[in-house]
């Protein structure tokens, strides 16, 4: 059993075959299967997992990695603790 | 009798579902997938104590329908009702958050003035010298918005409307009593075509010659690292714009009511993220070494009195269905989409009269 479980993204505890049964389920675009998977949206933000979920992705839908495209990027690029971003300046 | 609606945000799909549900053959448009406009990108706070007595009703009979849609659709919302908290840290505010109190028991909603210090009954951590006073309403909480979204949409094709993703409207002409709808190269023929494109509404208005000018406001969101839960109520400081609450799964969520903006734009700014993490830290002190992970932008829109704009226009068969406004748009649109959904079928509804285009 354990044996079966492939995790792909550490962050939410996600497994290919879950990550599957979303794109059966029709969330068979990147964005709308990071949302409902939680896939890439962890602490490591995608880096960790993004470049599997594309393959799934691609492996499932024919699409290929490029026509599937990457995730919006979005800052900041590494965690922030609010304490530091409290000490900044604003006009 | 076939209906388009354009833009599956929570209050297309909310008319498209009343409109299905009754047999009605509605095709939702939606420019690119579920979620990518304001009913994605929102942190989810519901509540009845809203400052605008004519939304009341709607945001209280919202409240209901959250409570039964998701067995209807077979969707889990993630509703948790833990209350609502609003803040004022200056006395001109603090008058204001009385008056609204004042306002909202006589229509019928249970929220009553309290001390900061009495916030942190719910709030452990709440650091009462951040407000000088505090409204509560134990009827609110926090709903996920995203599967509210795929929950609508589910209802909707079980009552066999139609919802096309990647499908942007290009083109909407009259002809005689139809409405044609030209988008990915097919045109489409229609009794009824409801704008419901949130910030994109003054773009699509503009197709039949109408000017709506909505305000459209840009809002910044972000969120922490998640934490076990930790804040219950969500929290909404009327005099910094700042809200912040936890998600379902754990993530403090918080963002700054938005600000009117020339056109779209959904850029993230670093000047947000330090005014959020100023303001939120004197809220809850013990946030501070939470990390923020990522941060977004949402755009949205508000009718140019403040109220939303619902209802049919001087063109025949093009109905409006946008302008819903800050901090509120998740909690009066299920009620908004029913009633709209009743004026579309049945060619009058006086519950939702004075949002007609018509008043502007």
């Amino acid at each position: 059993m354990v044996k079966g479980r492939k995790i792909v993204c550490r962050c939410e505890d996600l497994t290919e075959g879950e990550i599957i049964h979303a794109i059966e389920e029709g969330y068979n675009d990147l964005e709308s299967l990071k949302r409902y998977t939680g896939a890439t949206t962890g602490a490591c933000q995608g880096k960790g997992c993004l470049m599997h979920i594309i393959r799934i992705l691609s492996q499932k839908t024919g699409k290929s990695p490029d026509e599937i495209g990457v995730t919006t990027q979005r800052p900041p690029v590494n965690p922030v603790p609010l304490y530091i971003l409290s000490e900044g300046d604003v006009e | 009798m076939k209906v388009a609606i354009i833009g599956a945000g929570v209050m297309g799909l909310s008319t498209a579902y009343y409109l299905s549900k009754s047999g009605i053959d509605v095709t939702v448009f939606e420019q690119k997938y579920l979620l990518y406009g304001a009913s994605g990108r929102n942190s989810g706070g519901i509540t009845p104590m809203i400052d605008r007595e004519e939304l009341i009703p709607f945001a209280l009979e919202s409240m209901k329908l959250y409570d039964t849609l998701p067995s209807e659709v077979d969707f889990n919302f993630l509703l948790r009702k833990e209350g609502y908290v609003k803040l004022a840290s200056s006395e001109r505010d603090a008058e204001t958050l009385k008056e609204e109190v004042w306002m909202q028991n006589r229509f019928g909603v249970s929220s009553r003035i309290m001390t900061p210090e009495d916030v942190r009954d719910f709030i452990p951590d709440f650091n009462p010298d951040s407000a000088v006073l505090a409204s509560y309403c134990r009827e609110s909480g926090v709903i996920f918005p995203w599967p509210v979204v795929w929950g609508l949409a589910k209802g909707c094709r079980k009552h066999g409307a139609e919802i096309k993703t990647q499908s942007r409207v290009e083109r909407i002409e009259t002809n005689g009593s139809k409405l044609i709808v030209y988008s990915n190269g097919e045109k489409y023929r229609f009794d009824f075509v409801v704008n419901s494109a949130g910030a994109w509404s003054n773009e699509i208005s503009k197709m039949v010659g109408i000017e709506l000018s909505n305000r459209i406001i840009k809002e910044e969101v972000c969120v922490t690292e998640s934490i076990k839960p930790y804040i219950n109520p969500y929290i909404y400081d009327i005099s910094s714009g700042v809200y912040v609450t936890q998600t379902a799964r754990g993530e403090i969520i918080g963002g700054i009511t938005g600000m009117e903006v020339d056109k779209i734009d959904t850029s993230s700014t670093i000047e947000f993220a330090i005014r959020y993490a100023k303001r939120v830290v004197q809220i809850i002190p013990k946030l501070k070494g939470l990390a923020m992970l990522r941060q977004w932008a949402g755009v949205y829109d508000e009718g140019r009195d403040g109220l939303p704009v619902i209802g049919f226009t001087e063109v025949e068969g093009f109905v409006q269905a946008n302008g819903l406004g800050k901090h509120r748009g998740m909690v009066i649109a299920p009620a908004l989409g029913k009633e709209l959904a009743r004026l579309i079928e049945k060619g009058e509804n006086p519950s939702i009269k004075k949002f007609n285009p018509e008043r502007l």
